[in-house]
């Protein structure tokens, strides 16, 4: 049989995949530790060093290259994630509430939202743009215009997720409750709630990292530098000359990356365990 | 009122999609309106009106400049998605189909999405010091002596953008694929070989045909995000290659507005007809 030889291949040809994936990436960490001040971010490596990554925290005398202007971005940056999350989370849950049933023109709200992940953030982030300075006549803040296209691009994805698991939802467990007079807030908040959490977790976390990476709605919808948000501070070390600074900070990224996806992990172990230890209880009751 | 309404009441309310159709008309919908309307509109050194005109939309079909834009984005998407099949495939295939054990596969499908927990503008920076003259591919490559010169057209130039952009989106491909044929029922692939086919044969008659709905999905996910790329043609091309968002990006840097908009419609028209296309192919909904 031909998978005896297909297999190997494919297996070779996947590993191959991987290394092309993932090869930018050890170019990327390798040249972090570039010697500094003065090392390029080329090959070879002059001199193994930290020097980049002490540059960004501010540790190293000042030299002809200037530190990263990442500080304030990181703080709007996170910020903006933060509000983005929360309102594209809440905002999915509550349409995928009332997707539960069938309503007229449901078919046509589906896309409305669901377009929202597919049109470019260029389009997106120049349309704004063209209605606060034209029609509003408003100053773009991140706060302001930028929040409002992240939203409309991450509360498409909190939806979806929301609806996948809402789907799969045994809703006997709400109608007990109301059947037994308690409110439908109150059923939403001590019933349904509980048991969606894991869904409404991984919505936010969708919603948070791609805010928190958004870039061309930010550099549309946003203002001037004083609303730099971090992928605007990255841009804009792109068009003078790079340094291996922005390497080390790539590889800081990646780490705090890890560190959000740990806890998501975290979180999302502790509800399962807990749902479980709900339903040992309710089974030895 | 019957019992079964009452729940589907409490359910739901249908007011619940208020919120998000408001959010969504206001800042998806409009914004989008008004780009088409601002096409239109008279532009000046520094600043555009209302007056009614057609010279942005003249001056974008009778430049060079921007029809030259318009065709290099449709050559860049053609290739790169092209590119992101072939690579993607294979891999999808495999994860998809071949691997037996269930940890195995979703280990697999992890190792290809860590990658998006850099910074985009960073995955497309790391091209540079891979790509380039002094570049790690060329340190290898002449190594290896496979080369004795350093390739130079890797970077700055439009080979560097396609590399990066099939290296960034081929992951969109592989996952809507190998979820298709993780779905494949493979006692239909059992009888096949049952019945005395070989693999070439199974694969063109029931795997690819049955995995067609991902290669929709996916296709679409690339097209739409390479239809509106600008960082990585910027960065890899050294301004070299300038796609419809180029234009964009280069026209509200100079306050343009009029010829942005007249820009941003024609993406927005291709990019419509693109997703139109692809949805004839595949009906999603019966297919989901």
């Amino acid at each position: 049989m031909e998978s005896r030889v297909l297999k190997p291949m494919l297996a070779v040809y996947v590993v191959a995949f991987i290394l092309f994936l993932y090869g930018p990436f050890f170019v990327l960490w390798i040249l972090s530790f570039q010697q500094g001040p003065d090392g390029g971010p080329q090959f070879p490596i002059t001199e193994w060093s930290t020097y980049w990554y002490r540059q960004i925290f501010g540790l190293t005398p000042p030299s002809r290259i200037a530190p990263l202007p990442v500080g304030e971005a990181l703080v709007r940056s996170l910020i903006l994630a933060f509000m983005t999350m929360v309102t594209s989370t809440v905002l999915g849950v509550m349409s995928a509430q009332a997707f539960r049933r069938k309503f007229r023109g449901s078919g046509f709200v589906f896309y409305l939202i669901v377009l929202g992940m597919m049109v470019p953030g260029v389009l997106t982030g120049l349309g704004t743009s063209l209605l606060a300075n034209n029609v509003f006549e408003i100053t773009r803040h991140w706060y302001t215009t930028a929040f409002a296209t992240h939203v409309a691009y991450t509360f498409p994805f909190a939806f979806l997720v929301m609806l996948a698991i809402l789907n799969r939802f045994d809703s006997s467990v709400e109608e007990a409750a109301w059947s037994l007079g308690v409110s439908p807030w109150k059923t939403f908040r001590k019933v349904t709630f509980p048991l969606i959490f894991p869904g409404v977790l991984s919505a936010m976390l969708f919603a948070f990292t791609l805010s928190f990476d958004e870039f061309p709605r930010s550099l549309f919808a946003a203002g001037g530098t004083e609303d730099q948000t971090l992928p605007l501070a990255i841009y804009g070390t792109f068009s003078v000359e790079i340094h291996p600074n922005i390497f080390a900070f790539g590889v800081l990224t990646t780490l705090f990356s890890f560190a959000l996806l740990s806890v998501y992990g975290i979180l999302m172990g502790l509800s399962v365990r807990r749902a479980r230890k709900l339903a040992m209880q309710e089974e030895i009751a | 009122m019957s019992d079964v309404t009452v729940a589907a009441k409490r359910q739901g309310p249908s007011w619940l999609i208020l919120p998000g159709i408001v959010w969504m008309a206001l800042f998806m919908v409009v914004p989008i309106a008004m780009i088409c309307y601002v096409s239109f509109w008279t532009q000046t050194t520094f600043n555009i009106s209302s007056t009614p005109t057609l010279a942005s939309w003249k001056q974008f079909f009778s430049s060079d400049t921007y029809t030259g834009a318009l065709w290099t984005t449709v050559r860049i998407w053609l290739i790169v998605l092209a590119t992101t099949f072939i690579i993607g495939y294979p891999t999808a295939l495999f994860v998809g189909l071949f691997v037996k054990s269930k940890t195995l596969s979703t280990v697999l499908l992890v190792v290809c999405v860590i990658p998006f927990w850099t910074s985009f503008l960073i995955r497309v920076l790391a091209w540079r010091p891979m790509l380039g003259k002094e570049g790690a591919i060329n340190i290898i490559l002449l190594k290896l002596h496979i080369i004795s010169q350093p390739i130079e057209v890797l970077l700055f130039t439009e080979l560097s953008v396609i590399i990066g952009m099939s290296q960034i989106y081929c992951v969109f491909m592989v996952g809507p694929i190998a979820f298709m044929l993780g779905r494949i029922d493979r006692n239909i692939i059992e009888a096949a070989r049952d019945l005395g086919a070989g693999f070439g044969r199974i694969f063109w008659k029931i795997i690819f045909p049955l995995s067609l709905p991902g290669v929709v999905v996916g296709a679409i996910f690339v097209s739409v995000m390479v239809l509106g790329e600008f960082a990585t043609s910027g960065a890899l091309s050294g301004r070299k290659v300038n796609l419809l968002g180029n234009i964009i990006v280069t026209q509200v840097g100079s306050l343009k507005w009029a010829m942005a908009s007249v820009t941003g419609v024609i993406l927005t028209v291709f990019m419509g007809m693109v997703i139109a296309g692809f949805l004839r192919i595949v009906d999603l909904k019966q297919e989901l």
